[in-house]
Parts: structure tokens; C-alpha cells; sequence
């Protein structure tokens, strides 16, 4: 076990990583089911879509597949592995890694510590010890990890920033460089656009595009912005009222009328 | 079965007190997110505010008790208000210390008053006996159950069936959903806490007369309350009511069955704290979501310190550690019982500080190193392992604590703590292992061949290598690799956790290096007066420990030594005894504003944020608070809070 969990946490240059699979998953609160029999492959060295209108369950989804919330039924594997039983932070130890719709920064913390602990809260589960102190060569790893995710992000000037004084876009950057600098093998990105203007979403979808290129690693995405979507995703799946609704190639599922209704109920509400 | 009857109706009357202060606690914390510690000693004010009024002013007793209710509810409630509403962008541990400061400054405000003996207080309500069948039951104890029936039935139906009621409901929920819906947030707390101080206020001069006026036992007694509340989820107020009955019901009855002295006497007083710790462990985890926790206006950055400062600062230290034998005759043991002070806040401020949790019970850990230490130095153990071996005892206590700590987190974890330390206290304190029946052990200083370490200075420079040697494994942990978690956990467990980190196997390692530290404090205590005394181990100095640790700025190991110098050296140069008395007054009033305002302003330089301006600060503090709490229009008409809902 111990040796799958080193070989998926350490990215290797080049390999294609594994796949997410998602099957069956239902998750009730009390009476509510707030997602409904929904199964999905996100293909390693990909970007995949998960759209749907507010409350279709996307976040749920994902709190499903990082272990946040038990479902009552269906599994959820990564690389053929079933994560069913894990813990949250095994998960991620398993190289499955998550951002936040809401954001979740160290906010007392500079951005290179928020992006170095992302390295470094992976290795605290390593060893018995390693929750309390780590070896010289692993706090360098670990810098040198952040200082690299840093750069891809192309945040170098606020290293020295302490997180809670940022803006949204810049906050959600760090947030991408510190789930980069963990090495995860397959990442869930909730909303990485929201709060972003349009040329920091570009540029985000840019950054997404060479980290999947160089890493090979898979994106699940959950997002509202269609350009966003679009630019990166190659295969869409839909949610709503907690049902998978449509699937497809993004050209296909982004010209669709059934997407396209679901989206336009959702914004008459509004 | 009939003997059994008068315990019944004593129990169902002193129940019906519990839950009246428990549908009080609950209900202000239920609008406002703010569980107010200090709810008991609100009834202990109450209560010594009647018998002035009643009993040394000679009015008559209605008149007595309408007065103290304005004052001690009403007025004390609509203070109340402005102090949640201050605290409704603060993170849990300075709410957490806010409240315990009010409790703390109310009880010395007691004690300067009334003085800190036991008075007796009248019976006032009618004592004529009524004839049930099979049972005597006194005229005041039908009234009083009678009245807090109506009460709490009143309440409920007003909150199930009026506007005002159920808009209560909903305040905490979405202030700027409330204000849309030309309904005041502020009005509809202010009179929340109005009618929750009020019951406070009420069961305080309900139960005076028959447990007599002690600030201490009172403030502890609406403390039962907290049994009552997590029966009730911290949230239902009719089953907080019954909780309170069925509390008073079994711990009348079990007096009864008990009848006997030894380690169980002491269990009906202990049950509403079983019953506390039990509910905390029990209630599923989704009912004991924190409330009004949403919008935190972000923890601000500790000072850090450039390296020559540091070793600047540590040489000053040194030298100054070491001249003060010199200087100060006398006073001595003064600086010695300071020292092992600032362990013990280090200990604290490992938990509230370096890891945004919150312990208010570290007294007993203290005592466990403290009573460990002092007999294992009695069975011959080298002074410097008897020490050591106390910090270790304390670990698995620690550890124990722990079992809740990984449940719950902000106040619920606070309340846990709070009642672990009573349980300690109450059930483990008078044990053989510990203080024993005496509730004193004999804690001799070290000896050293021919090396003078049991004098005064001796030991003083004993205490001082030990304290030296405990903030260096603080500042260890800081740096460390535990220190970098830490922090990182007080501002994002779930991040934490989501990156790969075990965050309860971190809550675990924490709580046990803080009993750790806490039982070395309490070890080294102990010998300055040559006895550890159960008295200076009591739950209130825990108390006053984190409001005193909220006073002394925000940088970890500073803090602590700042506290220890303010909670033992301040007080120990003041001679007049008079004088001395007001500082817990202080003490809690400070902490209060320390966690309203981030710190004390001129303490806060030492432990200041960096890089932020004020104007900065001040910004993000009022966009928290309006999120959390609705804005605050400036006359009587509602206003809404659009900027809220369209940003």
C-alpha cells in the first residue's frame, strides 16, 4: 500500500495520470437527494466539465469523491482504486486533490508558505513522526515545490504577500499553485472562475492547459463560465436536480438545447 | 417508593430552575452565535443585587426583585447585545474569552461588593405547606415551578406563533435576508437577549435562598444549565427544558439513593457535567454545527521578529532572569510562581494561539502534574524525573480530552473542556491520587547533595531553567513542521485536511504537548509554597488564565510571559489588599475588549499585525460584522442591507 500511495503522490515527469471514476454515487441529506445515481470517467491528461445550474449537485459531487460527505451509495475510484473507504486526508494522499469554491487559504500565512504547506501537509502522513517535524531535505522539497508552482501560476511578486490581503483572482491562483506544488495525480476544481474578470479567466484556462500538457495529471472542473469551459475541457457532463443529464464532447454538449434549457431555467429564477 | 416523593419535588423544582437558565442560554446563543459564559454569573448579580435591595435597603421583596431584573436582566441584557454584536466578527476562541471575561469580572465585582463568605438569603416567596397526595410540597416551590412552566410554554408558543418569534428563528440564519424583509436583526436580538438575561437573572434569585449568596457556587450552579442546553442540542427549547427537569430530577433522586459519603457522594453534583460531556459525545456531529461561525473577520498575523531582535531580546532576558534574585529580597517566590505560570501559559497558548482552539480547563492538568510530581518527589524520585513524570501523567488526561476534541470544534469544544475540568475537579481531586481527602499534598523542593536548590534563590533558578526549557520546545514546535500545521489549521482545518494532512490525529497531538506542558507548570508550582493545594487548582483559574492569555497580545511564547508577569506580578506588588481584589475586574474587562478589538491597544504593540494598516483592519472588521449581524441602521426604521445581497 505504501508503495502505491508514494507512486501516485510523486508526479512523474510525462506519464499520462490516472483516471477518476465516479459510479453510481447517491448522496441523500435526510430526505433530500442531492445526487442521484450519477457516474462519471474523468480521463488522466485531461480537462473534464461538470456544469449544471446552482444546487445541481456539482459540489456535492466532489465532496463525494474527496470523502467530505458519505454517500449512500456508489464508489468512487481513482486509478482503478476504490476510495470508498478512506478518509479525506487519505484521499489526498492517494494524489486526489480539491479546491474550494469558497476559498480556503492559510489567510495569516504568505502565499510561498500557503503553496510550500501544500507539499508539506502530504508529507506530514508519511511516517508516525512526520506530523510533528520534517527532515532538512523535505522542507527544501518542499520550498522548491511551491517556488515551481509559483512560477507556473505566475504569482512570483506576491510570494511575500500574506494571503488574507489578496484579491479573489490572485487568492484563486494561489489556491491552483498550492494544490500544483502537492504533486496530486488528478485534481477537482471547484469554480476557479468565480470572481475572476475576463482576462484572469483567460489566463487561469491557460495555466490549466500547460498543467495538463507538462504533468499529464486530469482536471475535473466544476464551473459557470462557459468560456472558461470551452476554452479547456474536452468532455462535458451535465447536472441537474442531481441527475447526469447530458454528456458529451464540449463542442457538442455546449451547443446543445437540453443544456441550454437547463441553464436558461435556472437564470429565469434568478 | 412514597420516601423517594419529597426528593421528587425537590428536584423537579430546582430542575425547573435549571431549564429556565438553560432556555435563556439557548436562546440567546440560538440569535446571536454567541453562547454566553457568563449567563451564571448574570444570575449570581441578580441574585446579590435582591438581597441588597431586599434584605439591607428593606424594600419590600417584589419591588426588590423587579429592580434586579431591570438591572440584572434587562439592563445587563441590552449590554449584552452591543458585546455580542462587537464579537460577531471574532473567531471562537475571543468570543470563547470575551464571555468568560465577563463572567470573571462580574464574580470579582461580586466578591469587592459582597465579599467572598457565604451569606444567608430569606426565604421571601410564602412557605405554607400544600397537601398533595402522598407529599408535603412548600408553597415556593409550587410557584417557582409553576412560573417557569408558563414561562417557557409562553416562550415557545410566542416563537412558534408570532411574527417577531419566528423571525428570531431566522436571525442567525441570514440577518440580510431579515433586514430585506423590513424586519430589524437588531431589534429582534436586542430582545432576545433581553428575555435570555432576564431568565438568567430570575433562576439566580430563585435558587439565593435556598443554596445561600456565594458568587462562585451560584455561577457554577446556572452551569447546570449547560447539561440542560446540550440535551437540547443547543438548540430546541422545550427539550432544554425538560433536560433541565429530568437533570434536577435524577440528581435529587440519586442524593437520595446514594445517601452515603465516599468517591460517589460527590456524583449528584457532578451529574449535570456527565450529562454535558455525555450529550457532547453523543449528539450527532451535524446538530453541533457552530452558529453565527460564517463570516470571521480573519485572524491577524503575530508579529514576527527578526533574528537580531531575537537574540537581542533573549540576552536582555538572561540578564535580567538572572539580576532579579538580587533585586527584588522577598519578593522572590513572587517571580519563581511566575515563571511556572508562564509555563502554564505556554501551554495555553499553544492551543489558542499557535492552533485557534481553545482549552478551559488547563488548571487540571496542572493539577495532575502538580499532585504526580509531588508524590513521586515523596517516594524518593529525583526532583527534575518527578517533574518530567507529572507532564507525562498529564498526557493521556490530555489525550482523553481529545476524544471530544475530535468531534467538536469551536465553542461546543470550549463547553466540552469547561465540563472535562469539572469532572477532574469534582470527581478526581479528592482521590488518593490526587489531593486526596485533605486536598493538600506536601510538594518538597528539590535536593542537590550540597548544592543549596531547595531555598528560595535555589529554586528559583531551578524553576527558571525548566521554564527556559519548556519555551524552547514551543519555539521548537513553531518552526517545526507541527508549528507550520498548526497554523495552518487555525486558519483552514479543511484545507488542511484536504491536502493530505490527518487534522484529528493533529487535534490529538496538540491537546496531549498542551496537558504536557500544563502538568510541568503545575509541577513546578506546586513547590514554591511547598504544597500543592486543590484550592489554587480550581476550574475559576483556568478561566481567568484565558482571559488574562487575550489580554497579552497575539505573539505566541511573548504572550505568555506578558500574562504570567500581568496575572502574578502586577497583583503581587499591590499591597493594599483592597486594591488587589479589583484585579480580576480588570483582568475580565480587558479581555473582553481584547477580543473585541483584536487586542488591548498599548499591550497589542508588542504582539501587533504586521503590514496592515488600520484603515485596512477596520474595513474588514466592519464587512465581517455587517455580514454576520446585519447592519446597524442609525435610527428606529429598518433598514435593509442591499450592498449585503447584491455584492
Amino acid at each position: 500500500m505504501t508503495q502505491t500511495l508514494e507512486s501516485f503522490a510523486i508526479p512523474s515527469a510525462g506519464g499520462v495520470g490516472p483516471d477518476l471514476e465516479v459510479e453510481g454515487v447517491t448522496v441523500r441529506f435526510g430526505g433530500l437527494v442531492a445526487v442521484a445515481d450519477v457516474s462519471l470517467v474523468a480521463r488522466g491528461g485531461t480537462i473534464t466539465g461538470l456544469i449544471g445550474p446552482n444546487g445541481a449537485g456539482k459540489t456535492t459531487t466532489f465532496n463525494a469523491c474527496t470523502g467530505l460527505v458519505s454517500p449512500a451509495a456508489g464508489d468512487v475510484r481513482l486509478g482503478g482504486r476504490s476510495l470508498a473507504q478512506h478518509s479525506p486526508s487519505w484521499r489526498a494522499r492517494l494524489g486526489l486533490g480539491r479546491t474550494f469554491q469558497r476559498m480556503e487559504l492559510f489567510e495569516t500565512l504568505d502565499v510561498r508558505e500557503n503553496v510550500a504547506l501544500g507539499r508539506e501537509a502530504l508529507l506530514s502522513g508519511r511516517r508516525l513522526t512526520g506530523r510533528i517535524f520534517g527532515s532538512r531535505t523535505e522542507r527544501r522539497e518542499c520550498l522548491a515545490a511551491a517556488d515551481a508552482a509559483i512560477e507556473r501560476c505566475g504569482i512570483g511578486h506576491l510570494a511575500g504577500a500574506i494571503a488574507g490581503d489578496l484579491s479573489t483572482g490572485q487568492s484563486r491562483l494561489v489556491e491552483l499553485a498550492r494544490a500544483l506544488a502537492s504533486g496530486f495525480r488528478f485534481l477537482l476544481l471547484d469554480e476557479p472562475s468565480s470572481g475572476l474578470d475576463v482576462g484572469e479567466t483567460e489566463e487561469f484556462a491557460a495555466i490549466l492547459r500547460s498543467v495538463i500538457a507538462d504533468d499529464g495529471i486530469g482536471i475535473l472542473l466544476v464551473e459557470h463560465d462557459m468560456a472558461l469551459v470551452r476554452g479547456t475541457c474536452s468532455y462535458i457532463y451535465v447536472l441537474d436536480f442531481g441527475q447526469l443529464i447530458y454528456q458529451g464532447p464540449a463542442a457538442e454538449v455546449l451547443a446543445s438545447d437540453v443544456v441550454k434549457a437547463a441553464y436558461l431555467g435556472s437564470e429565469g429564477e434568478q | 417508593m412514597k420516601e423517594y416523593l419529597p426528593f421528587l419535588v425537590i428536584g423537579i423544582t430546582a430542575g425547573s430552575v435549571y431549564g429556565l437558565a438553560a432556555v435563556g442560554l439557548v436562546l440567546t446563543y440560538k440569535t446571536s452565535g454567541i453562547f454566553n459564559f457568563a449567563h451564571g454569573a448574570q444570575a449570581a448579580l441578580a441574585a446579590y443585587l435582591m438581597f441588597e435591595f431586599h434584605e439591607r435597603m428593606g424594600m419590600p421583596w417584589p419591588v426588590g426583585m423587579l429592580l434586579s431584573l431591570l438591572l440584572a436582566g434587562v439592563l445587563a441584557g441590552l449590554l449584552l447585545e452591543r458585546v455580542a454584536y462587537g464579537l460577531a466578527s471574532v473567531g471562537t476562541a475571543a468570543r470563547v474569552a470575551a464571555t468568560v471575561g465577563l463572567l470573571v469580572a462580574i464574580q470579582g465585582g461580586l466578591v469587592v461588593a459582597f465579599g467572598s463568605a457565604t451569606l444567608a438569603m430569606r426565604i421571601y416567596l410564602p412557605t405554607s405547606i400544600v397537601r398533595l397526595p402522598g407529599v408535603n410540597v412548600r408553597m415556593d416551590q409550587l410557584i417557582v415551578t409553576v412560573f417557569v412552566l408558563v414561562a417557557v410554554v409562553g416562550l415557545y408558543l410566542f416563537f412558534t406563533r408570532t411574527k417577531l418569534g419566528l423571525s428570531m428563528q431566522a436571525v442567525v440564519d441570514d440577518p440580510a435576508l431579515l433586514g430585506l424583509q423590513s424586519i430589524n436583526p437588531v431589534r429582534v436580538r436586542r430582545f432576545a437577549w433581553l428575555i435570555g438575561s432576564s431568565f438568567a437573572a430570575i433562576s439566580g434569585m430563585v435558587l439565593a435562598p435556598t443554596l445561600g449568596l456565594d458568587a462562585f457556587l451560584l455561577t457554577l450552579l446556572v452551569f447546570y444549565a449547560y447539561g440542560a442546553a446540550a440535551v437540547g442540542r443547543f438548540s430546541s427549547l422545550p427539550i432544554t427544558y425538560v433536560g433541565g427537569l429530568v437533570i434536577g430530577v435524577a440528581a435529587a433522586l440519586l442524593t437520595k439513593f446514594l445517601n452515603t459519603s465516599g468517591p460517589i457522594a460527590s456524583l449528584p453534583a457532578t451529574l449535570p457535567f456527565l450529562v454535558l460531556f455525555g450529550a457532547l459525545l453523543v449528539v450527532p456531529k451535524h446538530h453541533l454545527v457552530e452558529r453565527g461561525s460564517q463570516a470571521v473577520r480573519r485572524p491577524l498575523a503575530p508579529l514576527s521578529f527578526s533574528r537580531r531582535t531575537k537574540v537581542i531580546g533573549l540576552a536582555a532576558a538572561a540578564v535580567v532572569a538572572a539580576a532579579i534574585p538580587e533585586v527584588v529580597g522577598t519578593k522572590l517566590p513572587l517571580f519563581t510562581t511566575a515563571l511556572a505560570f508562564t509555563v502554564l501559559f505556554a501551554s495555553l497558548s499553544l492551543l489558542v494561539r499557535m492552533s485557534g482552539q481553545v482549552s478551559l480547563c488547563q488548571m487540571a492538568f496542572a493539577a495532575v502534574g502538580a499532585t504526580t510530581a509531588a508524590r513521586a518527589v515523596g517516594a524518593g524520585l529525583p526532583f527534575p524525573l518527578a517533574v518530567l513524570l507529572g507532564g507525562l501523567v498529564a498526557i493521556p488526561i490530555g489525550a482523553l480530552l481529545a476524544i471530544p476534541a475530535i468531534r467538536l470544534s469551536g465553542v461546543y469544544l470550549a463547553i466540552a473542556t469547561f465540563g472535562f475540568g469539572l469532572l477532574v475537579q469534582r470527581l478526581f481531586f479528592s482521590s488518593f491520587l490526587m489531593f486526596g481527602k485533605s486536598s493538600y499534598v506536601v510538594a518538597p523542593r528539590p535536593k542537590l547533595g550540597g548544592v543549596p536548590v531547595h531555598t528560595d534563590t535555589g529554586y528559583y533558578f531551578v524553576v527558571l531553567l525548566a521554564t527556559a526549557g519548556c519555551l524552547g520546545l514551543l519555539a521548537l514546535i513553531r518552526t517545526s513542521r507541527m508549528g507550520r500545521l498548526l497554523r495552518a489549521f487555525a486558519d483552514s482545518p479543511t484545507a488542511l485536511n484536504a491536502h493530505g494532512t490527518n487534522t484529528t490525529e493533529l487535534k490529538v497531538l496538540v491537546f496531549c504537548t498542551s496537558a504536557f506542558l500544563a502538568g510541568i507548570g503545575g509541577a513546578l508550582l506546586a513547590p514554591v509554597t511547598g504544597t500543592a493545594t486543590a484550592v489554587s487548582f480550581d476550574l475559576g483559574v483556568s478561566l481567568l488564565l484565558l482571559a488574562v492569555l487575550f489580554v497579552a497580545g497575539r505573539q505566541p511564547l511573548l504572550s505568555a510571559g506578558i500574562a504570567s508577569a500581568l496575572y502574578v506580578i502586577v497583583p503581587g506588588y499591590i499591597d493594599n489588599a483592597h486594591v488587589r481584589q479589583y484585579t480580576p475586574i480588570v483582568f475580565g474587562v480587558l479581555a473582553v475588549v481584547a477580543a473585541i478589538y483584536g487586542g488591548v491597544p498599548l499591550l497589542d504593540r508588542l504582539g501587533a499585525a504586521r503590514r496592515l494598516s488600520r484603515r485596512s483592519l477596520e474595513r474588514s472588521r466592519l464587512r465581517a460584522r455587517a455580514a454576520a449581524w446585519g447592519s446597524r441602521p442609525a435610527g428606529s426604521a429598518p433598514a435593509p442591507v442591499l450592498s449585503e445581497v447584491t455584492s
